[in-house]
């Protein structure tokens, strides 16, 4: 198979997961480019994170195709997904509790970058993009919750990945924290020529720093489009905003 | 590379060389090899507990390295270097296959199919007529020319390797054992290949149980399958429990701590199995980190401590 010529980072095509009886999620399309934030937005169990999971192989596709950078990873391990320029956090827990938080985003570094000196370098650079270079040799278990979220992404883009994958980031986070927050994911776009991927409930955030916005509804592609675009789409609103609205 | 602390290591070596130099009692000479044996195989047991696995294998490769280095000195004639350094490669092979099917699992599976292991291993000892039965081997000897400076070599070998390890654990390797430990899909996510680091750790601290059993092997002269139970390896947690796991001086101080403490406990009449099984009860309830947790107050990398 040819590889994709088009300037696509991912692309699924009819990406399928069945649990048992359960489709979680269903002939999903969709695609990231470059240089974009995209958020995958929908309520609980509207297949966020298992379409996570599959395009960072810790699941395994029912049916369905993943392009990752122009090459077929269909079934492909998540340490060749990783390998490829794909990394992505968890939501829980995305990081190393007994370890400082130096050795933390090391871990980022040590495939990518040969040699001690490089890769503290390169250390240095994450922690101060993060503005984390204050807690560098603090252990990050005993950090509070929004610098622990910070590492997780220090972590993760310390491998300067080209495609950063982030489960709910934000959760948790005071208002300040989640500005700082996106400011961060701004410059990871601007400045490395890095796309986002961005699963988040918090959707002030969503609207505010995306690009473009895919919605999923029961395991179902339901609307794609720039935020001004979903926050106008009928179906997204009786969907999912709608149900918001009634709280 | 973090600093190594190489001045006190390399003072504490020179000590413990000149100590063993003065050792011309027999019986003493016994009980240093057995520290130092024992220090060995525990730092080997403490190494794959950096990655959060309990290594209970760690007995059926110290057999794996003595039988290896008594076959190849009595049966193939081969000189003792190598005999003994067959002892650490034989070990360090086995446990690359043994831990590619079972580095897998984790927890207490990984423990118990390491425990099943020694206890293989141990009967297909006692069944081969070549490896000597139940009786096991005789005439495993150290050149003459080591004659007397056994407690010296041992150390000296032990050390070397002890050292090793150290500066593994505190190089951007050890780290990664570190992380798998804490959150192993996190290590996955960025390109490590935990499989494969896993079996490195697995092999390394293998070779180094295989090295203590060649060690045991010249040490004793001769060798049985009952000197290799899971036993070894208890006995090994117990020195890393005793003497604290934060730190690689922990299973050190537990060493010599129950080693003497236990040699004395011979000499009374009592059961040392005993000993070691109420030194580990003591220590997990009355001291979590160990005896050398007590006086350093904190754990090495803590930024802040509690």
């Amino acid at each position: 198979m040819p590889p994709d010529t088009e300037p696509v980072l991912l692309r699924t095509k009819g990406l399928t997961r069945r649990f048992g009886g359960l489709l979680a999620v269903s002939d999903l399309d969709f695609e990231i480019r470059p240089r974009e934030i995209l958020g995958l937005i929908g309520p609980n169990g509207a297949g966020k994170s298992t379409t996570f999971n599959l395009i960072s192989g810790f699941y395994k596709p029912s049916a369905g195709e993943l392009h990752v950078f122009g090459e077929n990873c269909t079934g492909r391990s998540s340490l060749a997904i990783s390998r490829l320029g794909l990394v992505r956090t968890f939501q829980h827990g995305s990081l190393m509790r007994s370890m400082t938080v130096a050795d933390n985003i090391l871990l980022g570094t040590i495939h990518g970058v040969k040699g001690g000196a490089r890769r503290r370098e390169r250390v240095a650079q994450t922690a101060a993009m993060l503005g984390l270079s204050p807690y560098l040799s603090e252990e990050a278990g005993n950090l509070p919750h929004g610098l622990q979220r910070l590492v997780s992404i220090g972590i993760a883009f310390a491998a300067r990945p080209k495609l950063l994958c982030l489960d709910e980031p934000l959760t948790g986070l005071n208002q300040t924290e989640v500005a700082s927050t996106l400011t961060v994911l701004e410059r990871i776009r601007d400045e490395f020529a890095c796309s986002v991927l961005l699963v988040e409930h918090n959707m002030k955030a969503v609207m505010r720093v995306c690009d473009r916005i895919v919605v999923l509804h029961h395991g179902q592609h339901l609307a794609t489009g720039t935020p001004a675009e979903i926050r106008a789409d009928r179906r997204v609103i009786e969907a999912y905003l709608g149900h918001r609205h009634e709280h | 590379m973090d600093d190594l602390k190489l001045p006190y290591w390399l003072g504490g070596l020179v000590l413990a060389l000149a100590g063993t130099a003065l050792v011309r009692d027999a019986y003493i000479a016994s009980v240093v090899n057995l520290i130092a044996i024992g220090a060995l195989t525990a730092v080997s047991l403490r190494f794959v507990m950096l990655m959060g696995e309990l290594n209970f294998a760690t007995a059926a490769f110290v057999g794996i390295g003595a039988y290896t280095a008594g076959a190849t000195l009595t049966i193939l004639g081969w000189p003792f270097p190598l005999a003994l350094l067959a002892g650490g490669i034989g070990a360090g092979l086995v446990s690359i296959v043994f831990g590619y099917v079972t580095l897998r699992t984790k927890g207490p599976y990984f423990l118990l199919i390491g425990f099943a292991f020694t206890e293989a291993v141990r009967i297909l000892y006692s069944k081969s007529a070549t490896l000597g039965g139940t009786s096991g081997m005789i005439g495993i000897f150290p050149p003459v020319a080591l004659d007397g400076w056994m407690p010296t070599f041992i150390v000296a070998v032990s050390a070397l390797l002890i050292l090793g390890l150290y500066a593994l654990e505190r190089s951007d390797f050890g780290k990664i054992l570190t992380a798998i430990r804490d959150n192993e899909n996190v290590a996955r996510t960025v390109g490590l290949d935990i499989l494969l680091i896993k079996i490195a750790c697995f092999a390394t601290a293998s070779f180094a149980a295989g090295i203590a059993g060649s060690l045991h092997a010249f040490a004793n002269n001769v060798i049985s399958p009952g000197d290799f139970s899971f036993l070894v390896a208890a006995f090994a947690l117990a020195y890393v429990k005793v003497g604290g796991e934060d730190s690689i001086v922990g299973p050190l101080v537990g060493t010599v701590l129950l080693v003497v403490l236990g040699s004395y406990a011979l000499g009374l009449g009592g059961g040392e199995h005993i000993f070691y099984g109420a030194a580990i009860m003591l220590a997990v309830l009355l001291l979590p980190r160990g005896v050398t947790g007590l006086a350093g107050g904190k754990r090495p990398q803590a930024g802040g401590g509690h």
